[in-house]
Formats: C-alpha cells, structure tokens, sequence
C-alpha cells in the first residue's frame, strides 16, 4: 500500500514507458517477423545437424571419445571425471536430454565464434568501434536472462531454436570483451617487429595478433560455454528441449527428484565442458 | 647504397605550420608555444657506402630512434628523402606504396631491437624464419636458411625451442638472425645491445664485428654508449636534440669534439681503443724531440723524457738503431713482442715497432712490454715519431695527440 502511495508522487511526469515498449515490439513483430524467422533458419539447420550426429552417436562410443579427448587435454584425471560424468548421466536416465542441450550449446557457441571473433577483432583495431560496441554489450551482459525471453518469443516464437537463440545473445558478450581485450594487449614492440619484416596487416592478424591472444580468447571461450550452458536451461521455461524441461516441469509440480536429477546433470556437464575448455587454454598459453 | 636528404620528422597537430616556421629560423620551443608541435628530427643528412658500419650516437630524446624508424618508415617522416640503393635503381621509402613498402623492408631493409620483439608462440627457427615466411619462401627452403643463420651467429642446435628458454643474450642473436636471414643489405639496429649485461655485450659487439667483417652489410646503429659506438662505427654521428651534431671517424670525435654536448660524452669515453699510434707519436721536428747530432745519411736523435735512448734515423726515414745503455737494441714489430708466450724481461734491449694505424691500447701493450720508446711507422717503415710514457698518459688524460702542447695548450 505504501509503495504505491509512494508511486502516485511521480503520476504527474510518469511516462509510459510500457507501452512504448509494447509498442516497439509489436511493431518490430508486425513488420520484420518473416525476417527474424528467416535468421532461425541456419541455426536450426546448425542445431539440428549437431543434435543428429550427437544422438547417432552410441553413449558408449561417446563417453569413451570425451574420456580419451579429456586425458589427452587435460590429463588423466579430468578423462576419468569426464568418462565418469557422462556414465551416471545414462545411469539416471537422462542421455538424450543431455545430448540434446549438449548440441543446444555447441551450436549456440559455434554461432558465438562465427559473430564473436571478427566483433572483437573489430573492436581491437577500432576504438571507436570499441566505444559504440561497448553500451550494447553492456546491456546484453546485464539483462536479467528472463527479460531476454519476452521479446525473443515475440520475434522468434516459442521451441528450443529461439532458446537457442537467445542463449547465442545472452553467452556472446565475454568472447567479443575478451578477444578484444586479448589482441589489445599484444605487446607493441613485437607488432612493430613484425611490421618492419614487412608483414601485411593480414599477416600480422593470423600470425601475430591472434596466436598471442590465443589464451585471453580462449578463456573468453570458456566463459560463453558456461553462460550457454546456463541459459540453455532457463530456454526450457520459452519451450526448448533438453535438461531445462525436467527441471522445469519438476518444480512446477513439485517433483523435487526429476528436478533434483535434472540438476546434476547439468552440474555434470558444466564441469566437464569447464575443465575441458580451461585445458584448451592453458594449451595455447603454453604455445 | 643509401642516401637520407634533409629528413624531418615533426610530432603534433600542425606539421606543415612546424616546418615552415623551422624553415624561418624559430626555435624549437617557440614552435612548441605557436603550433603545439614537438620537433623529433630536424634536417638529418647522410649517405652510407655499402657495408660502411654506421653509428648514431646520442641520449634518450635525442631522436635517434625515430630517425632509425623514419628509415623503413615505421614512422613516418614529414618531409624529406630516404633513398635505397635497389636492384631497379634507386627508390624514395619516404614515398613508396603500401605493397612497395612492404617489399622493400621485405628485401632491403631488415630490423634489429632492443626489447628483442621476438614471437613467443614460436620456435627459435621460425623466429627466424618469419621474414621469409612474409615473402611467401618455401617451408624447407625457409627451414634450410634458418638453420644456417642459426648456426652463423652460433645458435647451431637451438632451432626448436622456444625464445623464452633462451638468456637475454641468446634471445639477441635470434633477433640478429631474423634480420640476417632475410639477405637484406640494409640492417638497422635499434640499440640492439642495451638491454644485455655488460659481459655479454662486449661478447656481443665482438660477435658483430666478426659477423661484419663476414656478410659486409650496411649498418645503421643506434646507442646510447660512446664506447660501443667507437667500438663498432667506421663513422659516428652524434645526435642532440633531433640534430646531427658531429659526424667523423671515431678517432676524430673523441680527439676533435666539435660542441661542449661532445666533448661532455668523450670526457667519459675509453679513448684507448680508438685513438691511433700516428697521432700519439711525437715526430722528430717536435720541440720535445732533440737531435743530438748529425752523421752521414742520418741523424741520431732522443726523446726529452727519455733522453739516454739514441735514437738514429736515416734521411729516407728509415730507422736504422736504437742504442740504450750504450748497447744496441733490437727493433721487434709489435706484433711479434705480443705473440710471446711468457713476458721475457728484457725491458731495454728490445724497441717495440708499431704501424700508425694501430691503436692507444697497442702502444700501452707495447710499452708494458719494453721500456724503449716505441717507434711509430708508416707503411713503408718510414718514422712517423715515438712514444713514451708522456705522450700515451697525455693521450688518456686529454684524449688527443701531441698537438694540444705544441700549441702550448698544456704544459
């Protein structure tokens, strides 16, 4: 009662901002919808070919293809945790939704690489470019990833590709900062080494700028991977597949094992696809 | 080979206004109050011979690394000409395209720096491979060159680790093979040496010296050491406040300092190694030499601070003896005195004999070695003057030769 009484002091300048909103996206959905469905095309296409090969696969021949990838990367330790991991998945029942967020987040952050790195290469060369970028990512680093869904389901409509969707513009942010941040801080004078061998700019990009930025980049990796892996299960609530539904459905119901097990599995994924991708980077520390 | 005519570079908003004004005679600070402009290389001229070892000398701020760099225009100069001695004749870097540029400090014009810039995610080999790699050369014919510049500069075997496992001093040898390998005739070195440990940096200069005297590149060599630069330089240019001060032979900047700015640096240079035996030696008209006496075809003449050591010329200038104590003394070339094994004692029946090109350092070397004054020739073996203990402590103290008191500038 009191906050609203509160409220009613700004009644004579309050704007309605609500609608406005409102307004502009349905604006948005009236007239560029086709355009927005159309974008869905290639992700779909991208999700579902990933999805096919990961349920193809048979667990046994996956789990032992992760284990081995594991202990070559990150030694034998993480390959016995990550073989580990993905066998109590298959012994709780839940293989095929983990496979089918697994490929969720592998095709949300394929998408993230292919927008991300040329946006952080740009922003690298660019500080004006940096600047403009900069409030945007901003904006989509702070929103709350529920808010991200309202104008997502008007554009995209409901399923797991417009989670994937949004879980592309929620997980981009970290990789275009950090590759940014990463071929910013190659040091100038092996820059202007490479410069005065006569390199073109192209040259020393890919041979230069890149492979010394390699590490930030890939813990900008790393971090995408966790916020896709995040936002994938909070897409259940949008409609999309995967673990988010037990989840999901069990506490709307009061499951609290369904959504306990749903839970774990994610933990699950989200250490091995950690440990895996931190290896990665501390392989391209090492050269 | 390459030729840099009135060369400036100006920092700032309003270049053209800094040149003008520079071109009416203002001074540099008035520029700075009028136009906001600072001035790093003001009207730098020179013209380097093939493989003439170059050395600009001068302190931090001087601009003797953003001349170096208007060079292969990782800066680029405001206004003036670098001109390069190429195959298709001569061409203006100052004015060369993109691709153009390129392919001139591809081919022309290698690079040498202080802090190494050496690629860490990559091997020593491909280090030194990369300038290679630019011009597109084959993977084994890049490999093959690698391996064999390597090897020059004694890195043989270290091809395949990183440059981080390398000493300072190793890393700088990588550096140095970098540049050399990609045959350009054209090498800058920007203080190359600075960062090094005393020790290692003598080794260095020496290393380059041998390496010089190998591949006869043109160098041009930047540093703030006076000794390295006497050490290394066939010319010297010294370099104050964007300007080319003086411009000579080691020997002539460290006995003639043009301005005060040079002779502060000479005060504290090592002039042992750089000034030669012709100009320490006192000739025989010198007032400190005496003609004792005549005898057909010759004189016979002694050294005031020396004066029981005869001393007899022939009038073709020959030296014919050296008497001391009475007894005659043995003329020996120095070089053969140095090439003993153990130091014989025999001070006063030997007179070392030393060509006057040799340096200060030869003659302290010689005069350790016996106690007679050392005997200065030309070519021809015709006497040039002597040396005692005078002119050698004159020379170190004063760093010139006998003039200076023959004007009665000391006493």
């Amino acid at each position: 009662m009191n906050a609203l009484l509160t409220d009613a002091v700004f009644d004579p300048i309050r704007i309605p901002l609500d609608r406005w909103f409102n307004d502009f996206i349905n604006w948005l959905t009236f007239n560029y919808r086709p355009t927005f469905q159309a974008m869905k095309v290639p992700v779909e296409a991208l999700l579902d070919g990933v999805s096919a090969v990961l349920l193809w696969l048979p667990p046994v021949v996956f789990i032992a293809l992760v284990a081995i990838m594991a202990w070559r990367v990150a030694g034998w330790r993480i390959g016995v945790l990550a073989g580990a991991s993905f066998t109590l998945i298959g012994m709780v029942g839940l293989w095929g939704l983990t496979m089918v967020t697994l490929s969720m987040v592998a095709a949300s952050v394929l998408v993230c690489l292919i927008i991300g790195l040329p946006l952080g290469i740009l922003a690298a060369r660019s500080d004006r470019f940096q600047a403009a970028l900069r409030p945007v990512l901003d904006v989509m680093q702070t929103t709350p990833a529920f808010v991200y869904l309202v104008p997502v389901v008007m554009l995209f409509s409901i399923g797991t590709v417009a989670g994937v969707i949004a879980t592309i513009i929620f997980a981009l942010p970290p990789l275009i900062r950090l590759t940014d941040l990463g071929i910013r801080q190659v040091p100038d004078d092996v820059i202007e080494a490479a410069e005065a061998f006569g390199s073109s700019e192209r040259q020393v990009l890919f041979k230069v700028r890149l492979p010394l930025a390699l590490p930030t980049i890939m813990a900008g990796v790393n971090q995408t991977i966790m916020l896709a892996l995040s936002m994938v299960v909070i897409a259940a609530l949008i409609g999309a597949g995967g673990l988010g539904r037990p989840v999901v459905e069990g506490l709307n119901a009061l499951r609290i094992g369904q959504a306990g097990i749903g839970g774990l599995a994610i933990v699950l994924l989200a250490i091995v696809l950690d440990r895996l991708t931190q290896a990665f980077g501390a392989g391209a520390k090492r050269g | 080979m390459i030729r840099v005519e009135s060369l400036h570079k100006v920092f700032g908003p309003k270049p053209d206004e800094a040149l003008r004004l520079l071109a009416e005679g203002r001074s540099k600070d008035e520029i700075r109050e009028a136009t906001g402009d600072v001035i790093g290389v003001q009207d730098v001229s020179f013209e380097l011979k093939p493989g003439e070892f170059f050395v600009i000398m001068g302190l931090s701020g001087s601009g003797k690394s953003t001349l170096l760099r208007c060079i292969n225009r990782l800066i680029a100069p405001t206004s003036g000409r670098v001109l390069l001695q190429t195959d298709d004749g001569e061409v203006d870097v100052a004015q060369a395209g993109p691709s153009e540029l390129r392919r001139l400090r591809q081919e022309h014009l290698a690079m040498v720096f202080q802090r190494f810039g050496l690629l860490p995610h990559r091997t020593v080999r491909d280090n030194v491979a990369y300038g290679l790699e630019v011009q597109r050369v084959g993977r084994a014919e890049r490999v093959r060159r690698a391996d064999e510049t390597l090897e020059m500069v004694g890195l043989g075997g270290w091809g395949g680790v990183l440059p981080a496992a390398l000493s300072g001093g190793m890393q700088q040898r990588v550096g140095l093979a970098r540049a050399l390998a990609t045959g350009a005739k054209v090498l800058l070195m920007d203080e190359p040496f600075s960062a090094l440990d005393p020790l290692i940096k003598m080794q260095m200069q020496e290393e380059m010296i041998r390496l010089q005297r190998q591949l006869g590149r043109t160098i041009i060599f930047i540093t703030h050491d006076l000794d390295e630069a006497l050490r290394l330089g066939d010319r010297i240019a010294i370099m104050d406040d964007g300007r080319f001060v003086q411009v000579g032979a080691p020997e002539k900047i460290v006995t003639e300092p043009r301005t005060p700015y040079v002779a502060d640096f000479v005060a504290h240079a090592d002039p042992t190694g750089v000034i030669t035996a012709g100009t320490v030696a006192v000739p025989p008209e010198h007032p400190r030499v005496d003609e004792l006496r005549r005898e057909p075809g010759a004189r016979v003449l002694a050294h005031r601070t020396q004066a029981d050591v005869e001393i007899e010329v022939a009038d073709d200038g020959r030296v014919l003896g050296v008497r001391a104590d009475g007894a005659g003394a043995e003329l020996v070339p120095i070089d053969t005195l140095l090439a003993e094994e153990a130091p014989t004692s025999r001070y006063r029946d030997r007179a070392a004999v030393v060509r006057a090109d040799r340096t200060l350092r030869t003659l302290l070397a010689a005069r350790n070695l016996c106690n007679l004054p050392v005997l200065v020739v030309d070519d021809e073996e015709r006497l040039v003057g002597f040396v005692t203990e005078r002119e050698i402590i004159h020379a170190i103290i004063e760093k010139r030769g006998h003039n200076g008191d023959a004007n009665g500038v000391t006493a």
